[in-house]
């Protein structure tokens, strides 16, 4: 009996000592690597200086099925933008044939696969328009926060730990990997080693969702300064589309 | 007749809602928080699919930044003419607010409990060690400041008379010229500078170096800040690029590159401005 009630004894001591343990290790100091950090800069200032470019972005994305779990996605997107207000995204994949045009004052969608346009009329800079269209019609557009002038304070404002983890290669390309840990997800970014410090891949994992969705781009085919005809952003009813009414967010709801 | 209404309207909302469904969906929240209440990256999964109900960014909180386009324009630049970008051009380069909260309500942010995911990042790439600077090597040569500076380890009888002393940490230390020392068998050796002292000034000779906005000033293979008090000594910041090592850097082979190990601090050999230089780097597990 003596035995027993000592041997839980020990065991409970052993126990509490682990807890304390973890609990000593669970207060850490916040790291920042100031190179990550400089990296990030570069490339947030190269993007903040284009006056156009274009970028293919493939991403892979899960979603959750509570029967089959994660479920893969993909698209293919090509994105061109010219500042201050123009934008075209071609995109193909899981999500159909779709097109989003910006002139400045409309952005207008197309469905290739339904032969359906909508249109709205949204805020004239780019980063203003994605991001209010996002918001209110949860209209995404790849690669959209390397767009924000506040790319690097935000994810600054939101890191537990930012650290540079060294030199690797994407298609074929030596790149600067960079990887995070923020408040409900942890992401990877991989910054072309180059003359332009260029953003090349993403990856995010939700950490704190169920299952830990993973949503994973690769951006190639960069264009730096491209000549885009003003035309291009032009959107033009095709023949027999049908007109759609786009519903924002809440009215979905 | 009736009958034929209400089927015709449940025709109508059904291919609405085909509509909507074949519009770019809502994201699933997979996008970092920017000030304009959204923003980020887009992957929204397919809306018509019940798990694109996943939780959308409904938290976005109101935009407690200035909207983007309020930032200052690039045309401060001496640019002929101003050049629209793409994004209004104007960022924050360098002088970031490492202790600013989340504005989009994440509260809490320097103080993380539970970060345990930074522990299991050991897997350095090939090149790991590198910087920002391309790796290039050059011949190490043992750098002395002028003759009162000693190494690590070098013995004196004696001390100057314009020598300062200071108790950090429970322990008398002695500083002359840029070299700490601890009483050693009867005379003083040199110790590294213990992080976190200050020192009143610092000789002739030191350099600085900047790491994003902050100034570092460096002497024999010491990093300091300036602060009110004085110079304040600090761990070598990675990115820092300085241009002599002091005797006794060990070289150490790091995947075919030679890198250099000072007083536990990894500095790796390049070039700037076409001379050589050394540019801190992370060691292991760092």
């Amino acid at each position: 009996m003596n035995k027993k009630f000592f041997s839980l004894l020990l065991f409970g001591f052993i126990a509490i000592a682990q807890l304390q343990a973890q609990k000593a290790q669970a207060v850490k100091v916040r790291r920042i690597d100031t190179v990550a950090v400089a990296i990030l800069d570069k490339m947030s200032a190269m993007i903040g200086d284009l006056g156009s470019c274009s970028v293919t972005v493939k991403s892979n994305y899960d979603v959750t099925s509570k029967e089959l779990g994660l479920i893969k996605h993909s698209d293919e997107e090509h994105l061109y933008l010219h500042g201050p207000d123009k934008l075209l995204l071609k995109s193909e994949g899981d999500r159909g044939s779709r097109d989003l045009y910006f002139d400045g004052k409309t952005l207008s969608y197309y469905s290739l696969d339904r032969n359906q346009y909508g249109q709205i009329e949204a805020p004239a800079s780019l980063v203003e328009m994605i991001d209010t269209v996002s918001r209110r019609y949860g209209i995404e557009f790849p690669a959209a926060d390397f767009l924000y002038p506040t790319f690097v304070d935000d994810i600054l404002a939101d890191s537990k730990e930012l650290v540079y983890l060294g030199l690797t290669t994407i298609d074929g390309k030596e790149c600067y990997h960079i990887a995070g840990m923020g408040t409900d997800k942890s992401f990877q970014f991989w910054v072309s080693d180059d003359a332009f410090t260029l953003p090349m891949k993403m990856v995010i994992v939700y950490t704190t969702k169920p299952m830990n969705p993973q949503y994973e781009a690769v951006l190639s085919d960069w264009q730096v300064n491209p000549t885009l005809p003003d035309a291009m952003f032009d959107f033009s009813i095709p023949l027999k589309a049908k007109k759609v009414k786009l519903v924002p967010l809440t009215a979905k709801n | 007749m009736q009958k034929s209404f209400k089927y015709t309207y449940v025709v109508i909302a059904t291919v609405l809602g085909l509509a909507i469904a074949a519009c770019p969906q809502q994201g699933m929240a997979q996008r970092f928080s920017h000030g304009g209440g959204g923003g980020g990256f887009s992957r929204p999964a397919p809306a018509a699919r019940p798990a694109a109900a996943a939780p959308r960014q409904e938290a976005r909180p109101a935009p407690a930044r200035p909207a983007p386009e309020a930032r200052p324009a690039p045309e401060a630049r001496p640019a002929p003419e101003a050049r629209p970008t793409i994004n209004g051009g104007g960022r924050n380069v360098g002088n970031h607010d490492f202790n600013r909260t989340n504005v989009n309500a994440h509260a809490n942010v320097n103080v993380r409990a539970n970060i345990n995911v930074r522990d299991n990042v050991n897997v350095y790439h090939t090149g790991a060690y590198r910087g920002i600077h391309p790796y290039n090597y050059h011949p190490y040569r043992p750098y002395y400041w002028g003759p009162h500076w000693h190494p690590l380890g070098f013995f004196l009888a004696s001390l100057a008379a314009d020598a300062t002393w200071f108790n950090f940490n429970n322990q008398r230390y002695y500083y002359d010229d840029g070299c700490y020392y601890l009483p050693s068998n009867g005379g003083y050796s040199v110790v590294p500078p213990p992080v976190g002292a200050v020192v009143p000034s610092l000789p002739d000779g030191y350099e600085t170096t900047m790491v994003g906005n902050d100034t570092y000033y460096y002497f024999g293979g010491a990093f300091y800040v300036s602060t009110d008090q004085g110079y304040q000594v600090v761990v070598a910041p990675p990115g820092a690029v300085i241009t002599e090592l002091p005797t006794g850097a060990v070289d150490q082979q790091v995947n075919g590159e030679d890198i250099l190990v000072y007083n536990n601090t990894y500095y790796q050999p390049i070039t700037q401005d076409g001379q050589d230089a050394y540019e801190v780097v992370p060691g292991p597990g760092q």
